[in-house]
C-alpha cells in the first residue's frame, strides 16, 4: 500500500504543476478561456489510447501466456481507458458547446467514433462482470481486449480519413502547430495525466489481487456454511 | 476430413437446425418488418420524408434485427455438443467459417425479404443501376455481421445474459458495416464513387475473418 500512496502523491503533485501550466498559458484570441480545456481533453485521449493499447497488450500476453498478471493488466487498463475516454469526450462536448455552438456535432467523425470506442470498452467489461469464472473470463476479455483495440486507429485517424470539424493532430512529425507556450502546458499536463493513470492501474492492480485472494477463502467458508433448503426442515 | 470438407459439413448441419427451428424466418424477420412499419408512424404522414429515409431505416434495421440472425439459437453449441466437436478433432477455424458461411447465407436472405418490404413500405428514391451495388454491399455486409456474431457468441456462451451482452459487444464494433453500407446508397444517389465504400466493408470483413481464424483455438476454449 505505501507504494500505492506515494504514487497517488507524486500524482496529486504533478496534477497541480498540471493545472498551474494550464491556467497560465495563453488563451486562444477567438476561443478565450476554453482553450484551456484542452489541457485536460487531449491528455484524458491520450491515454485513453495508451489504456486501450495496455489492454490489447495484457490480453495478447495472457493468450500466449497464460499468466494471471496479464489479465490483472488487462482488466485495470480498460476500467482506466473507460475513465479517461469518458472525461475526453465530456471535456470536448464542453468545448464543442462553447466553440462550435453545440455539444454533439454528427459531422464530426473523431466525436462518433470515440462513443464508438468508449461503449466497445464498456461491452468489454460487461463481459467481464458477467462471467464468474476467473478462468473463462480471463480466456474471454483476452479475445475481445485483442479484437476491440483496433477502435484506437480508427479513432486516431478519423481526423484524417473523413471530412470533419475537428482539428487534425497538432502534434506532427513535420513540427508543432500550436504557440510553444500552449504546447509545454499541453504536453506537462500529459505527463501529470500519466502519472495518475500508473497510481490507479497499480492500485487497481493490487485491489485485482485482494479479491482474488478474498474470493479464494470466501470459497471455503462458502463449503462449510450452506443455507438450509426448506425441504430440509422439518418442523415448520 | 479436410479443412474444406468439415466446413461444408458444418454449414449444411447449421442450416438444417435453423430449418427445423426456424428462429431467422419466423421470429426475427417478422420482427424486423414490424420495425419498419413503426417508424413511419413515429414520423407522422410526411411520405417525403419516409421516402428519403427508406434506405437509411433499411440498413439501421437490417444491421440491429441481423445481430439477432447472428446469435440465433442454431449458432449457439451446447457443451456437450462443443466437446463432440473437439473429440471428433474438427478444426475450430473450420467451425468459425462453416458458422460464417451458414450465417452469411441466412442474412442475406434476411435483408433480401426487408429490402423487398422497405421498397414496397417506403417507395424510396433508388439511384438507377441500384440493384448490382447493394446485392454486393448487402453480401459484404452479411458477412461481417455474421463473423461479428460468431465471434460474440463464442465469448458469451453459456452466460445467462448472452443475447443482450452479445449485442452490446457486437453493435459498436459493426459501425464500419453501417457506415459503408448506407454510405454506398447515398453515394449512388449523389452520383459520386462507391468504391472507397466498398473498400471499408472489405477490410471489415477481411480484418474479422483474419481475428476469427487466427483466434479460432481460444475461442473454442472460451467457449467451454
Amino acid at each position: 500500500m505505501t507504494r500505492v500512496r506515494v504514487l497517488l502523491a507524486i500524482a496529486a503533485a504533478g496534477m497541480v504543476v498540471g493545472l498551474w501550466f494550464a491556467l497560465t498559458a495563453p488563451t486562444d484570441t477567438l476561443q478565450g478561456e476554453f482553450t484551456r480545456i484542452i489541457n485536460i481533453h487531449a491528455p484524458s485521449m491520450w491515454l485513453a489510447f495508451l489504456a486501450f493499447g495496455l489492454t490489447a497488450l495484457g490480453s495478447a500476453a495472457w493468450l500466449i501466456r497464460r499468466q494471471t498478471r496479464w489479465d490483472r493488466l488487462a482488466e485495470g487498463s480498460a476500467e482506466l481507458g473507460v475513465m479517461f475516454t469518458a472525461i475526453g469526450l465530456f471535456s470536448g462536448m464542453v468545448w464543442g458547446q462553447a466553440v462550435w455552438g453545440r455539444a454533439w456535432d454528427w459531422g464530426d467523425p473523431r466525436l462518433s467514433t470515440t462513443a464508438v470506442m468508449f461503449f466497445v470498452y464498456v461491452g468489454y467489461l460487461a463481459l467481464r462482470a458477467a462471467t464468474p469464472d476467473p478462468t473463462v473470463r480471463a480466456r474471454r476479455s483476452a479475445i475481445l481486449g485483442v479484437i476491440a483495440v483496433v477502435q484506437v486507429p480508427l479513432v486516431y485517424f478519423s481526423v484524417n480519413m473523413f471530412r470533419t470539424l475537428h482539428q487534425t493532430q497538432s502534434i506532427r512529425p513535420d513540427g508543432i502547430t500550436m504557440p510553444r507556450e500552449m504546447a509545454i502546458a499541453i504536453f506537462v499536463n500529459v505527463i501529470a495525466f500519466t502519472i495518475v493513470y500508473i497510481a490507479l492501474l497499480v492500485a487497481r492492480i493490487d485491489v485485482a489481487k485482494a479479491e482474488e485472494k478474498a474470493a479464494a477463502e470466501l470459497a471455503l467458508a462458502g463449503d462449510a456454511v450452506k443455507p438450509p433448503r426448506l425441504s430440509e426442515v422439518k418442523d415448520v | 476430413m479436410s479443412f474444406w470438407s468439415q466446413v461444408v459439413e458444418i454449414t449444411r448441419v447449421d442450416l438444417k437446425v435453423e430449418r427445423r427451428l426456424g428462429d431467422t424466418m419466423r421470429i426475427v424477420l417478422p420482427f424486423a418488418v414490424v420495425a419498419l412499419l413503426v417508424f413511419p408512424l413515429t414520423l407522422g404522414v410526411d411520405l417525403s420524408a419516409i421516402s428519403r429515409l427508406g434506405p437509411a431505416v433499411f440498413w439501421a434495421i437490417g444491421i440491429l434485427f441481423g445481430m439477432q440472425v447472428a446469435l440465433r439459437q442454431a449458432a449457439h453449441d451446447d457443451p456437450e455438443r462443443r466437446d463432440l466437436y473437439a473429440l471428433l478433432g474438427v478444426d475450430p477455424a473450420a467451425r468459425f467459417v462453416g458458422r460464417t458461411l451458414s450465417g452469411g447465407v441466412l442474412m442475406l436472405g434476411f435483408l433480401g425479404v426487408l429490402l423487398v418490404a422497405m421498397i414496397a413500405l417506403y417507395s424510396p428514391e433508388l439511384p438507377d443501376s441500384w440493384f448490382g451495388p447493394l446485392l454486393l454491399t448487402s453480401i459484404l455486409v452479411a458477412v461481417g455481421l455474421t463473423e461479428l456474431g460468431t465471434l460474440a457468441g463464442e465469448v458469451t456462451a453459456d452466460l445467462h445474459n448472452r443475447t443482450a451482452l452479445a449485442s452490446l459487444i457486437i453493435a459498436p464494433l459493426a459501425l464500419p458495416l453501417v457506415i459503408g453500407a448506407s454510405s454506398t446508397l447515398e453515394a449512388m444517389t449523389r452520383d459520386a464513387g462507391i468504391l472507397p465504400w466498398i473498400l471499408i466493408l472489405v477490410a471489415t470483413d477481411l480484418a474479422l475473418a483474419v481475428a476469427g481464424v487466427g483466434l479460432a483455438r481460444p475461442l473454442e476454449e472460451a467457449s467451454r
